[in-house]
């Protein structure tokens, strides 16, 4: 049994049918891509996995046990760590109580993160300490939710496009952390639009398009397919 | 104006800042955190007030007060615990207007509970010998009660700094507030999280009813002033901003005790006023922030999809006019009062469905629908009484005259959303209630206006239609009332209706579509207030007799209530609500003293169990038993409603 599994989950919003039948399969300290395009059905896979949108049908388990059916805050101190697209620090709070307010399952593991441990990785959030959320520029911001989850000492980390809207230097600087942070034993998915990037940094991947699983395999076998980057990818 | 008296003045005036400070922060913590406006934050003011009340007559001297004033609020957030964990916790899910009827529902109940249990009369609370005397202070004399209060407030604020800032748990609740799905996603247990700081505002409120007991007097149902004072002072500071309701606490404690001083007559109209001007300057109040737009939740994609669902009927137009031919013969075998009743439902339907069409058509939640009702009897009463106009022309002018007050009061309030605009139309009613309650050389004041004498109407040359029996004027008003609603059913299924839905479901995708919003949302509210105005001016006909109660937002609470009794999403719904309510108050009032009660539980009951109104549910079950009929027979046009 892997790591992380979703059993064929069908996901609504509402009446609207957004993913079907979705099977991925992650194991322990890999780090995984999920390609696909806009509305491809991404974020809605990891909205399923942390129970924010939670599946209708079939299941979800982490480490053998099913997670599906929780709420989102009970899947969390489980050890599933999300980190929503859209950035979302909280505004009125400054960069270290943004990493307070998340600090749990201490306990849990081995050697959690501290704020001072965050520090290291992210010399820059040091820096800003005393700034509020809002007063933060986009790397700065995505760099704070990336650490403000890892607060939460997660086993399996959900990045949702943390490239997006990002310069060029800053995603080369943010592949680096996502090496870093795997180095600490925290297994990835990564969800992406970014073909290049998630070539920089896993080593698995799959391609969802329309709510569904077009393809799974080795970032090799991918990059070589020319059939799928061209239908589901446009590269 | 010498020292002695200033230090009076002021330390009344922060004594007045200190209860409204004490209520309002713990109005503003809740809505912060649960998104909920808590109309029951003054039913809570009044538990704590009547905890210490009870205390007190078993605990004497001062170590007794001190624990009178210590164990009210505890006792307080017991109660406010049950009512989050029992009944609010279960509507979240809900639109936020649900939470606020919920919460409303509650006012009717506590305070018909507090009258049974503490009896109907005024009851003052005795202050400790220690606690009753004064000192002089640069020349004036102040109770050292007031020095109390006064000081206590602060250091309340103080210690709500400490713990929202410098606690775990502060910090989580303000991250909470900003971000509810992210927390959630954090691992923060927001259930728990909810029941704290609604227990924690109930503590507040608590508190604020029992120091303000001594002092004040308590009676069933003194929270609902409070808790439209608390309203104005949130908005004016920020709706769940701290320090906005500290600001604006002061702001209303001072303006009220100048008020007193120097136009005791417009008092009242004076703070409806001041957060008229704050809001025009700065809609979201002096610290608050535009509320974000929401993303579309899965609760609202579940409502779009349900609202294009393709399983739609349209009802028969026999079906539809069968009813009207019914009311038509009802004279023939129903008695006076009946007719009477029914006339009354007429009215009240009117202004149901003129009110819906802005809830449930266009998504705005007016809360002083009242005000044009209050302007279109006025205008009726006064023209017949003071200008000797004839009774047609006097109802004509009432949707005019009505649609006018709208056009001047839709153009600030169309500004804001939400909540917001609930509060503001709130504040601009009673604004009107506060100026026609005490002009008492123009609206006569509280006495209102008596006998209005409604003439014959001449019928071109062929007599006149006397309007003077209880049959007349039952038809009188079913016609009228009739074709107006015939006239909205029509402007909800033009074009121009499509838009307002459009608007509802999604403002942000409409108005890149190039419609002016705003525009829009005027049109509708006046066009909504005409109508209203209308169903007050067929009052006026009907009771001969007005007075300001008809103006006050209690008022405005009905057509709220119908509504949802009837179905939000559904036109006929408002009318069914109509029926209910009226039948059940008039019943009620003359079965129980206890009505309020009684309404408050249906209301309860309601919101918990069908959301959807009755209509609402009708449709539901018609439409999935449709649905199933279509499984098994294939019909042809089944579509599935997803893609």
């Amino acid at each position: 049994m892997a790591f992380l599994d979703l059993n064929s989950i069908n996901t609504y919003y509402g009446r609207s049918h957004i993913l079907f039948d979705v099977s991925l399969s992650i194991e322990k300290g890999e780090v995984v891509s999920l390609i696909g395009r806009n509305g491809a059905g991404k974020s809605t896979t990891f909205r399923s996995i942390i129970g924010l949108t939670p599946p209708q049908t079939g299941e979800v388990i982490f480490k053998g046990e099913r997670i599906s059916g929780l709420r989102a805050f009970r899947i969390c101190r489980k050890g599933v760590g999300f980190v929503p697209e859209d950035r979302r620090c909280f505004p009125d709070l400054t960069v270290r109580d943004n990493l307070e307010v998340a600090a749990r399952r201490e306990k849990e593991v081995d050697s959690p993160w501290t704020v001072d441990r965050i520090y290291a990785l992210f010399p820059r959030l040091q820096e800003r300490e005393k700034n509020l959320g809002s007063q933060l520029s986009g790397g700065e911001q995505q760099m704070l939710t990336i650490a403000r989850t890892l607060m939460t000492n997660p086993e399996v980390l959900l990045l949702d496009e943390p490239s997006e809207g990002l310069a060029p230097l800053i995603v080369s600087l943010l592949a680096d952390m996502i090496l870093r942070i795997r180095k600490e034993g925290v297994t990835v998915l990564l969800a992406e639009q970014n073909l290049h990037f998630c070539a920089k940094v896993s080593d698995r991947a799959f391609v969802i398009d329309k709510g569904s699983v077009k393809f799974a395999g080795t970032m090799k076998e991918l990059l070589a397919n020319d059939e799928i980057k061209e239908k589901y990818l446009a590269v | 104006m010498d020292l002695s008296f200033l230090t009076v003045q002021v330390l009344s005036a922060l004594r007045q800042a200190a209860f409204l400070f004490l209520i309002s922060s713990g109005l503003t913590l809740i809505f912060g955190v649960l998104n909920i406006l808590n109309f029951a934050h003054g039913a809570l003011y009044m538990l704590g007030a009547y905890f210490v009340y009870a205390l007190t007559l078993h605990l004497t001297g001062p170590a007794g007060f001190l624990i009178a004033i210590l164990a009210a609020p505890l006792g307080v957030a017991l109660i406010a615990t049950v009512i989050e964990t029992g009944l609010l916790r279960r509507i979240y899910m809900q639109e936020e207007i649900y939470q606020l009827l919920l919460t409303y529902a509650l006012v009717l109940i506590i305070d018909d509970l507090a009258k049974i249990v503490f009896g109907p009369e005024f009851k003052s609370i005795p202050k400790p010998e220690m606690l009753s005397g004064s000192v002089t202070l640069f020349g004036g004399t102040v109770p050292v009660y007031t020095l109390l209060v006064v000081v206590l407030a602060p250091a309340v604020a103080l210690l709500l700094w400490y713990l929202l800032y410098k606690t775990k748990t502060g910090k989580v609740v303000r991250a909470t507030s900003s971000d509810r799905e992210m927390a959630d996603a954090l691992g923060i247990n927001m259930s728990a999280l909810f029941t704290l700081v609604f227990a924690f505002g109930a503590v507040l409120a608590g508190l604020g009813g029992a120091l303000a007991g001594p002092v004040r007097t308590v009676f069933p149902g003194v929270g609902t002033e409070v808790i439209i004072e608390s309203f104005v002072v949130v908005v004016i500071g920020g709706l769940g901003n701290l320090w906005g309701a500290l600001v604006g606490s002061i702001l209303i404690g001072s303006l009220e005790t100048i008020g007193i001083i120097v136009f005791p007559e417009f008092e009242m109209a004076l703070i409806y006023l001041l957060m008229v001007a704050v809001l025009v300057v700065r809609p979201w109040g002096l610290f608050g922030r535009p509320l974000k737009i929401k993303a579309l939740s899965e609760k609202n994609l579940a409502m779009e999809a349900q609202e294009i669902s393709p399983v739609h009927f349209t009802v028969h137009p026999a079906v539809r006019w069968a009813p009207l031919l019914l009311l038509l013969l009802v004279p023939l075998f129903a008695g006076r009062f009946y007719q009477y009743l029914l006339t009354q439902i007429f009215v009240a339907s009117l202004m149901a469905i003129a009110f819906n069409l802005l809830l449930g058509t266009t998504g705005l939640l007016s809360f002083g629908q009242a005000a044009f009702f209050g302007v279109g009897a006025y205008t009726v009463g006064l023209l017949l009484t003071k200008a000797g106009f004839g009774t047609l022309p006097a109802l004509v002018l009432s949707p005019v005259v009505a649609a006018a007050v709208a056009g001047i009061i839709g153009f600030f309030c169309v500004r804001l959303s939400g909540v917001h605009f609930a509060m503001l139309t709130l504040a601009f009613g009673q604004l009107i209630f506060a100026v026609v309650f005490k002009w008492y050389g123009f609206t006569g004041g509280d006495n209102g206006i008596q006998g209005i004498r409604v003439n014959p109407i001449p019928f071109g040359g062929m007599g006149a239609l006397d309007l003077g029996s209880t049959q007349a004027m039952y038809y009188f008003v079913l016609v009228v009332v009739g074709l107006s609603v015939e006239l909205l059913r029509r402007i909800r299924s033009s074009p121009f209706g499509a838009t307002l839905k459009a608007i509802r479901e999604n403002s942000q995708r409409a108005s890149f579509l190039g419609v002016n919003i705003k525009l829009y949302q005027w049109t509708v509210f006046v066009v909504a207030g005409a109508f209203t105005g209308l169903a007050g001016g067929l009052y006026a006909l009907m009771e001969k007799s007005i007075s300001p109660e008809i103006i006050h937002w209690s008022k405005s609470a009905e057509p709220v209530f119908m509504t949802i009794i009837g179905g939000i999403y559904t036109f006929a719904g408002p009318a069914v609500g109509a029926v209910v309510y009226v039948i059940l108050n008039s019943y009620l009032v003359a079965w129980t003293e206890k009505w309020a009660l009684v309404l408050g539980l249906v209301l309860l009951t309601l919101v918990l169990l069908l959301p959807g109104g009755v209509v609402g549910y009708v449709n539901e079950k018609a439409r999935q038993t449709l649905g199933k009929l279509r499984c098994i027979h294939k019909w042809p046009f089944s579509k599935s409603a997803t893609s």
